[in-house]
């Protein structure tokens, strides 16, 4: 994986970690919300539309104010919903920006992935302007404020004749059309959310929609205790000939009026402008240029089997088959390096270690656990721990005080089974794997697809020779020091227990990986 | 996960939920200064300046026969000079326009002053600057003009600001508290409004 370049990343990296490491203590890594943040999105999308929806049946253009306060002073049929649809907009803005700042962190937002950074920067915006309308909805006298602010900005477009401001100055009652426009908006733009969403995860294959179930009910369920708990108030109605001391403000929402307020709408508008071309200009500023970047897959024709499990599990869709004519198979594998993100996932799908970022092939995996176990420094029956250098692989030393050694790779997911296979033979008592949390993995299914092919078969899968004993993957994240010391003390008692481990010949990669001789040949 | 975690992780969740209400619907300040506002708000259409005169008939004899027109004017919309003046000191004071990049569209007047809480004399002018001849009169005293043209010339007259409107008034400024000056079309004269209308339309 590329090197992280940048001190900002580092930064919210290492704060990131801090936080998924508390998550994860006081809530487990199933159940940690931070490792959701994008489906919560989803599922917190799911619920606003079908709040809204019960919303829109009781809402009156006419008397917009009014009836918004009827319905909130009904407590079976309006308040809560109400309630649940204003904290879950909140919610979907604080998950979308952990989501943004994960990505950012974890060195995701360039190259290949531009497009779904670039597409959830626009995502956030709706989400954002789609937030402002429906309060304008309201026209309360945040409403009102959030309107003025805006139509302030929009006026230093010189496009308009008339600036919008002039609507809002109790001249005349503000026109039905307003407010038809307003809802207009506030119902279109969820719907092109999802043209772009459809956008965002285009690249992905498989993309988890939604967060595990038991997670997305706890979410809605705890928005809606809240909604429950704490009921909505009405602020006042908008008057045009009134100056508010304060406003209720949703900070989610408004929190940039604070600095706006005493600029001039047009430099109000030139700083948001500057402030999200250069959100979407990230990808730009982070991208890995020259010896920095990984380097995109390649395939070794010569060795590729035609089998087409690294097509199947490549996360970003990167790897197509081809058909062609050879004695060895009918089809090839080919990589997309405009898709490839240099994950690496399809070194350890691919039993005769063809394809793989250069340098950390199968092949290459094979070579660095040779000279790992030849080390002089090496005992027989030592708990090798191999440690996802995204997750575990930070805490090295902790690794080693429980009484393993630690063993880094790039990431877990990349891990070709013979690799474990080789430790045992090595005289290794036990291999405990420590990958990322599996909705943490920066190449997506890295630790699913491990898990498959240890216990499951999966296609390149850990022999059936090898003892499923001395072998055990767990997850840690790289906040999760005192878990990690946990797992390698329990595992290295339980691998102990097993006793002295049989110390075989190490696997010869041409016999080991030559999966299927060219056809004609014995 | 311990008890003491578990007792961590649910106090955390009820924390967060609590920031996420309050955040909801913080209190934000809107408006910070103790001042009354006072808003010059409206839109009129400001009058035409045309300069008439008759084409002769060869000039007629030119055209095709679906362009003769007996009187042609050209011309622009009038400027407007607005004054506002806060006990008898001019606090503002500008040239207003057409709206569009013509100029011949409806004029907007969008003004806010901020003022100290209290009585005062709030005197605003709003009066022609040109000195042309308003396109109602320079065709209703053509002698050529027809009847449809000086009818819709009335109609104009009716619709557009008049040359010379103004209002000066002692009023109360409440802290925090709009007193809007306002154009009304049917008074065709220059209102004081502290009420705002409520009902959308």
């Amino acid at each position: 994986m590329a090197a992280l370049a940048h001190p900002t990343e580092r930064l919210v990296l290492r704060l990131l970690t801090w936080a998924d490491g508390l998550c994860n203590r006081l809530y487990t890594q199933r159940f940690n919300p931070l490792y959701q943040s994008g489906t919560i999105v989803v599922a917190l999308y799911l619920a606003l539309v079908v709040t809204g929806l019960w919303l829109t049946l009781f809402y009156r253009i006419g008397t917009p104010w009014e009836s918004v306060a009827s319905l909130t002073a009904s407590p079976w049929t309006g308040n809560w919903v109400r309630g649940l649809h204003r904290y879950a907009s909140d919610l979907a803005v604080i998950a979308t920006a952990v989501h943004m700042l994960r990505m950012f962190a974890e060195g995701r937002s360039w190259g290949a992935r531009a497009l779904a950074w670039v597409t959830g920067g626009l995502l956030l915006l709706l989400l954002m302007i789609c937030g402002w309308t429906g309060y304008v909805m309201v026209w309360d006298t945040f409403g009102e404020h959030l309107a003025r602010e805006g139509a302030r900005m929009l006026d230093a477009l010189p496009v308009l004749s008339e600036p919008t401001s002039r609507a809002f100055t109790g001249e005349q009652p503000l026109p039905t059309a307003f407010f038809f426009l307003n809802l207009f908006a506030h119902i279109g733009i969820p719907l092109a959310m999802g043209v772009v969403f459809w956008l965002h995860v285009r690249r992905l294959a498989r993309p988890l929609l939604l967060p595990p179930r038991p997670v997305m009910w706890l979410v809605i369920g705890a928005l809606t205790a809240t909604a429950v708990v704490w009921p909505l108030a009405m602020a006042p109605q908008a008057d045009p000939l009134v100056l508010p001391l304060q406003v209720p403000a949703d900070l989610f929402f408004a929190f940039w009026i604070p600095f706006t307020q005493d600029l001039s709408g047009g430099s109000a508008l030139l700083l948001a402008t500057a402030l999200g071309l250069a959100l979407l200009a990230v990808p730009g500023f982070t991208a890995r240029r020259g010896a920095e970047a990984a380097a995109p897959s390649v395939v070794d024709e010569d060795i590729c089997v035609g089998c087409v499990q690294c097509s199947l599990d490549c996360p970003y869709g990167a790897i197509t088959m081809f058909e062609r004519t050879s004695r060895r198979s009918d089809l090839v594998a080919r990589v997309d390096s405009a898709l490839c993100v240099s994950c690496g996932i399809c070194a350890g799908s691919c039993s005769p270690m063809g394809v793989g970022p250069p340098g950390r092939t199968g092949r290459d995996q094979m070579d660095a656990v040779r000279e790992f176990i030849s080390a002089p420094q090496r005992r027989a029956g030592e708990t090798v721990v191999i440690c996802c250098d995204h997750g575990a692989g930070a805490c090295a030393s902790d690794v080693a005080a429980a009484g393993g050694v630690p063993y880094p790779v790039g990431c877990a997911g990349n891990l070709h089974t013979s690799v474990i296979e080789i430790l045992l033979r090595g005289g290794a008592g036990g291999v405990l794997v420590l990958a990322c949390p599996p909705r943490d993995c920066w190449s997506r299914e890295g630790p699913r697809w491990l898990a498959q092919r240890v216990y499951h078969a999966r296609a390149a899968e850990l022999q059936p020779r090898v003892s499923r004993t001395r072998v055990r993957i767990a997850h840690a994240s790289a906040g999760d020091r005192a878990h990690v010391v946990e797992t390698v003390r329990a595992f290295a008692a339980d691998a102990a227990a097993l006793g002295p481990p049989d110390v075989g010949d190490t696997l010869d990669v041409g016999v080991e990986c030559e999966a299927a001789p060219p056809r004609g040949e014995p | 996960m311990t008890r003491l975690d578990r007792a961590l992780g649910a106090a955390l969740a009820v924390a967060a939920m609590a920031g996420l209400v309050w955040a909801s619907s913080a209190p934000m300040t809107a408006h910070g200064s103790p001042d009354a506002l006072l808003r010059l708000a409206w839109s009129a259409r400001p009058e035409r300046i045309e300069t008439c005169r008759q084409q002769s008939d060869e000039e007629l004899a030119r055209l095709p026969q679906h362009m003769r027109q007996a009187v042609v004017c050209e011309g622009t919309t009038a400027a407007y000079r607005l004054e506002v003046r806060y006990n008898g000191a001019i606090i503002g004071e500008r040239v207003v326009r057409g709206g569009g990049l013509r100029q011949d569209r409806r004029l907007y007047v969008f003004e806010e002053f901020s003022l100290p809480a209290g009585e005062a004399v709030i005197a605003v002018r709003f009066e022609r600057l040109d000195s042309g001849t308003p396109a109602v009169a320079a065709i209703e005293n053509h002698p050529e003009a027809t009847r449809p043209e000086r009818e819709a010339n009335q109609q104009q007259r009716g619709e557009a600001v008049p040359p010379r409107s103004s209002i000066e008034q002692r009023l109360r400024f409440s802290t925090r508290k709009v007193v809007l000056v306002t154009y009304d079309p049917e008074r065709r004269a220059l209102v004081a409004v502290q009420d705002a209308p409520r009902a959308a339309r």
